[in-house]
């Protein structure tokens, strides 16, 4: 059994020189050294490696490729796809915070912000304001005309393109539309800037800016007129008093041979053109003729 | 073992492995078989399942995958023809200095018994004796390659050796 195992050990290059030696004498081993000799130099048939590279992958190449290749991009695409879905649609629901409200011709909107302040939007008008920023900064932006009544916070700003108007709790209308800029206030205090210039508003005051002229005006109502479906004027050019025509009725108004700049005083109601032009047309004695959706002011004296 | 270029899917790491690996899969199996254009049929398979399972082979343990898919293919019905292999060119005999007639024609008849005494060996037996011979492998090797233990290796060597003597000694 012992030289059974060496003879293992000897085959497997583990025996040393000297035991060589000793198992050889104690027994008679040449059949065994001319096995291991010999068999040595037995070769097993060459392969030429890169013929059978080449060989395989004629066999292999495009099938299983595809299979795994396309399987691994398909859950990677399912992922990406899944991904980005999600992403756009948390950035809808958390991140895209603005909230715009416009108005159109003949339109009033009534709206509520989050801090439970109410706007009453205009005619053709917007509004514009950051949900998300809503609590830290009361700041909203305003194209038209507006009535706010804001509840006591922090600073509340409208952003117009002709100035801005900060209040901390209070009611007030702005109307900013082509060269005409105004702020009145019903309650409380307002500060206006208009280009650089401040102003605090007092309840009852008002502050109107028209082809650059600044102008302070007292007023006696509790809400703007508009709220209430007319307009009103107090020594207002003739061609703003058209303008708020035109965006209350959907209409355009030609003038022939007329002074668009003479100041108007007075009001005009939202529901019924006719009423609404002859309160206009009256006390300026003008006449007017509708022909469709236009109207043309002309000198009554020439008919 | 992330790296995408010791990953198998690769194109190149692949081609790597089947050019370091090929001829001895192929000794492998036509020790087995005896036939070198079935032998090399086998490695062809044995790699193409490997190719198609890159994704769920781990790189260290393909040779080990490779040999026993090998060698599980022959546990499937594997026609078996005669194991005969060729001496290589210019082998020296083993007294290079006896050069007499006598000895050489001895020796080249011992080497054709030698032959002869191989074909004849079970599987098992002829498996290890070769891999041990030609390929110089250690028995544990050769007890990986195979998926066995040690023991069994030597115990499959001691009976290769003894019968390849009591072939060679008694013919």
């Amino acid at each position: 059994m012992k030289k059974e195992n060496d003879i293992l050990k000897w085959f497997n290059r583990e025996l040393s020189q000297q035991d060589i030696k000793d198992l050889k004498q104690s027994e008679d081993l040449d059949t065994l050294e001319k096995i291991k000799h010999y068999s040595s130099q037995l070769t097993a048939p060459k392969i030429d490696a890169h013929q059978a590279l080449n060989a395989f992958k004629q066999q292999n190449k495009t099938k299983p490729e595809s299979k795994v290749i396309s399987l691994n991009f398909k859950t990677v695409f399912k992922v990406a796809a899944m991904v980005i879905i999600m992403l756009g649609a948390s950035y809808f629901a958390f991140f895209n915070t603005t909230k715009n409200f416009t108005t159109d011709i003949a339109e009033t909107q009534s709206l509520r912000l989050p801090d439970n302040s109410e706007v009453i939007l205009n005619a053709k008008s917007s509004l514009t304001f950051n949900k998300k920023t809503w609590k830290d900064t009361r700041d909203l932006t305003l194209d038209g005309e507006a009535f706010f009544k804001v509840e006591k916070g922090q600073k509340f700003t409208v952003n117009t393109d002709a100035g801005i108007v900060q209040v901390l709790g209070t009611q007030f209308n702005v109307k900013e539309r082509d060269n005409y800029f105004e702020v009145i206030c019903f309650e409380g205090l307002v500060s206006v800037t208009h280009k650089n210039k401040s102003v605090t508003l007092a309840k009852g005051k008002g502050f109107k800016v028209v082809n650059n002229t600044i102008e302070l005006i007292d007023n006696t109502n509790n809400s703007p007129s508009w709220t209430k479906a007319e307009s009103s004027f107090n020594n207002i050019e003739l061609n703003q008093v058209i303008a708020e025509l035109e965006r209350q009725y959907d209409i355009t108004i030609e003038v022939e041979s007329i002074d668009v700049s003479q100041l108007f005083t007075g009001t005009f109601t939202h529901n019924n053109l006719n009423t609404a032009l002859l309160s206009v047309t009256i006390p300026l004695k003008i006449s007017y003729k509708i022909k469709g959706s236009t109207v043309t002011f002309y000198k009554y004296e020439e008919k | 073992m992330s790296n995408n270029k010791n990953n198998l899917c690769n194109d190149n790491y692949f081609s790597d492995f089947y050019l370091k690996h090929v001829q001895y899969a192929s000794n492998f199996a036509f020790y087995k078989c005896g036939d070198q254009a079935q032998a090399l049929d086998f490695v062809q398979d044995a790699f193409s399942k490997i190719w198609e399972n890159c994704s769920k082979i781990d790189v260290t343990k393909a040779k080990t995958y490779l040999f026993t898919t090998i060698n599980n293919m022959f546990l499937n019905n594997v026609k078996h023809h005669k194991v005969v292999l060729e001496y290589a060119k210019a082998a020296p005999y083993i007294d290079q200095d006896n050069q007499s007639p006598e000895y050489l024609l001895e020796e080249e008849e011992f080497k054709i018994k030698l032959q002869n005494a191989i074909a004849i060996l079970t599987d098992g037996q002829r498996e290890v004796f070769l891999l041990n011979r030609i390929e110089g492998k250690k028995y544990r090797e050769i007890a990986e390659l195979l998926n066995i233990s040690q023991k069994a290796v030597e115990k499959r060597m001691s009976g290769a050796l003894k019968s390849l003597r009591e072939h060679i000694e008694n013919i």
